[in-house]
């Protein structure tokens, strides 16, 4: 069934990659929420200059990993083209987003799906499940009759490992979260897309069904080349699913490249800090001696500009980190880390994260 | 089990609080929910014990019926439960009101839930500590207070201020305040920093650690966190469809779980020493409607033998716990 729909996806990926290898592009991209009156008006930086790509030969998938407030929900919502960027570009096959046409734009709507951390709220209780997938069906004009609408249900949902019979028919309070969730997998499955982001997919699923979502977010990318942006707190799990991670404090990329390297060999401080805080699932290895950790910032927290968003709660924070905002220093071919502390090391030439990212 | 039976058995093992037999039901359109179907407990004095189970296995439920909080249509339909020689569920209404928030405190999940948006947290904390009989002059309640305050590492001002005006960790920690304010002897966390970010996590847990050290209370957390729980806890209680599965020390369930769903469990947790393929547990819980008559994981048991749909395990072993047909005689003899 699965290798079907790889197929048709191929097939259907196959007309844009020709012309252009980058799926979708980040150039510069800065997002400000702006509050307040106009005589006391306050700038929230969420995400500040960003760059990346995120390209499908091949698909890889890659985490982006921070607290809450530190912009990464922002980045998937600017990259889903739910937000329109304060600043810089989004270019989905190397076509402005902000300047697509509608059919255009539906198209780009259709091959770039999401998937949220709730798995309650993003369905009408009223409605059986089928609802979710017929609206799309009729919406992007899929299927030409009911048998062909129901075939592809039925792909979809056997594509994440669910029984179409026991899943359809059913409203969505007889199901559990892990299903729920996967039957949104499904529904992104069904259009065929060459994105998925997924925000927090699994934060509110019981751990034992966790891995079950997360292979099956594998599986897609493996077998179906859908490239995936995997937007997670949970540096664990990032790990387990990603090729590729960027760590992000207040709305700034601090650290990115390989996961293995990013992870089990962090270099900048803020990343040590949360591996340091990782409750790991062995009585024996106990949180380690604790450095200052310093109080979070929380909504509402300004960036002071053009210096370290990290340096009041940094340990190691030099004189310099107080004055300006520190360059990508290249600490290898797959890893660059945004930290005085690397100053030494090479500069990079250009602000394109994904440069650095592993290929498979 | 007889009455006197059960207070001498209570001064023998000194346990601050002991469960027995412990079962609440929900009565519902559809038949009985058996959220809690016999759970046997006990607690040594400043003792840290993890609950953990998927949603609906009754952990949150069971710390619920320690407060007595169980709202219609669920009820406690049988069982014990005594902290430090007091029969809780004898308690009259009022009676019980005053050991709650006074010998047991609790620790909710959601913070920003269980504070008052419009009042100043000098006031909710206040509310709490006359609510039980402390009625002071306004200088030595102040002191009192502040003392709080540097016990959770919260400044002094954070008492003037609204509870939209903190962070999430401030307001969890606002929370273990208000908890600690009468020293109880028992604290339930339930899921208290599901909200909260890893580092932030960190910080309330070992905030959490610290008063608790510092006013000899035991601790009951319940949770989905393995991680978490292998970081605080003392013993572990497995719960799995209203039933404890498997009760043992830290080192023992993470070194040598013996359960089959303990052992999925921590399997199925991602770690970050090497890639390798993630596998949930199979299938879905039963139904707490009608739990089949065998043990109620057989269904989604690699291990499972012909006796498990039989017969239900039974709890048994001395200092670890589990309830389980490959532990038990039953296996051997059928």
């Amino acid at each position: 069934m699965t290798t079907q729909i790889a197929q048709e996806t191929q097939e259907s990926n196959g007309i844009g990659a020709s012309e252009s290898p980058t799926l979708l592009e980040l150039r510069d991209v800065s997002q400000v929420f702006s509050s307040g009156p106009f005589w006391n008006r306050s700038h929230n930086v969420a995400v500040k200059d960003v760059s990346f790509r995120l390209s499908d030969s091949p698909a890889l998938i890659t985490a982006v990993a921070g607290e809450s407030g530190s912009g990464k929900t922002t980045l998937g919502r600017i990259m889903l083209g739910f937000q329109d960027p304060t600043f810089g570009d989004v270019l989905y096959q190397g076509e402005k987003v902000s300047e697509m046409k509608r059919r255009e734009r539906r198209e780009y709507r259709r091959q770039v799906q999401a998937i949220f951390q709730d798995p309650f709220s993003v369905y009408n209780p009223f409605y059986k499940i089928d609802h979710l997938f017929t609206v799309a069906i009729s919406k992007y004009r899929l299927a030409y009759s009911k048998d062909q609408a129901y075939h592809l249900i039925e792909e979809a949902i056997s594509g994440v490992g669910l029984r179409p019979a026991e899943t359809l028919g059913r409203y969505p309070h007889q199901l559990s979260g892990g299903q729920r969730q996967r039957v949104m997998v499904a529904r992104s499955l069904l259009l065929k897309p060459k994105v998925i982001i997924a925000d927090e997919p699994v934060s509110m699923v019981d751990a034992s069904l966790r891995a079950t979502i997360l292979e099956t977010l594998r599986t897609l990318n493996h077998e179906l080349g859908i490239a995936i942006l995997y937007i997670t707190h949970d540096l664990t799990t990032a790990y387990q699913v990603a090729d590729n991670i960027m760590i992000m404090y207040l709305g700034h990329v601090v650290e990115a490249g390989d996961v293995e390297h990013v992870i089990n060999d962090p270099q900048h401080p803020y990343t040590q800090l949360l591996m340091r805080s990782i409750p790991m699932p062995d009585p024996k290895r106990r949180w380690g001696e604790m450095r200052n950790l310093g109080e979070p910032p929380y909504s509402g927290t300004q960036i002071m500009q053009g210096i370290c968003p990290f340096v009041n709660r940094c340990p190691d924070a030099l004189d310099r980190c107080t004055r300006e905002l520190p360059e990508y220093y290249v600490l290898d071919q797959h890893r660059f880390a945004r930290c005085f502390l690397h100053q030494d090391a090479e500069m990079a030439g250009d602000s394109d994260i994904a440069r650095y990212f592993k290929t498979r | 089990m007889g009455k006197s039976a059960f207070e001498a058995e209570l001064v023998s093992n000194s346990a601050i609080l002991s469960i027995r037999d412990l079962r609440v039901y929900f009565h519902i359109r559809a038949g009985t929910v058996r959220a809690v179907d016999g759970i046997d407990l006990d607690l040594q004095p400043g003792e840290k014990l993890g609950l953990v189970g998927e949603s609906g296995s009754g952990k949150t439920t069971t710390a619920l019926a320690i407060m007595r909080m169980i709202k219609p249509p669920g009820q406690i339909a049988g069982g014990e439960i005594n902290l430090d020689g007091t029969d809780l569920l004898a308690l009259s209404e009022s009676e019980m009101r005053s050991v709650r928030g006074f010998d047991i405190a609790m620790v909710p999940q959601a913070a920003m839930n269980a504070l008052n948006p419009v009042r100043r947290v000098k006031d909710q904390i206040e509310d709490g500590l006359r609510d039980h009989g402390i009625s002071e002059s306004r200088n030595r309640m102040n002191e009192r207070m502040s003392v709080l305050m540097q016990q959770v590492g919260l400044n002094d001002s954070v008492l003037r201020l609204f509870p939209h005006e903190l962070s999430g960790g401030m307001k969890q920690r606002v929370t273990i305040a208000m908890a600690i304010s009468h020293k109880p002897k028992l604290i339930l966390a339930d899921e208290p920093t599901s909200a909260l970010d890893v580092v932030v996590q960190r910080q309330v847990m070992e905030t959490l650690e610290e008063v608790r050290t510092a006013i000899g209370a035991a601790v009951i957390l319940v949770g989905h966190d393995m991680g978490l729980m292998a970081q605080f806890a003392d013993r572990i209680g497995v719960m799995y469809a209203g039933k404890l599965v498997e009760l043992a020390t830290v080192e023992e369930i993470f070194s040598n779980p013996k359960h089959p769903y303990t052992r999925l469990l921590i399997y199925s947790l991602p770690d970050t020493s090497g890639k390798r393929k993630l596998e949930g547990i199979p299938g879905l819980p039963p139904s707490l409607l009608s739990i089949p008559p065998g043990c109620p994981f057989m269904p989604r048991c690699p291990e499972a033998m012909d006796v498990c749909s039989i017969e239900k395990p039974q709890l048994t072993g001395e200092q670890n716990k589990v309830a389980c047909h490959l532990h038990t005689e039953a296996a051997i003899t059928v």
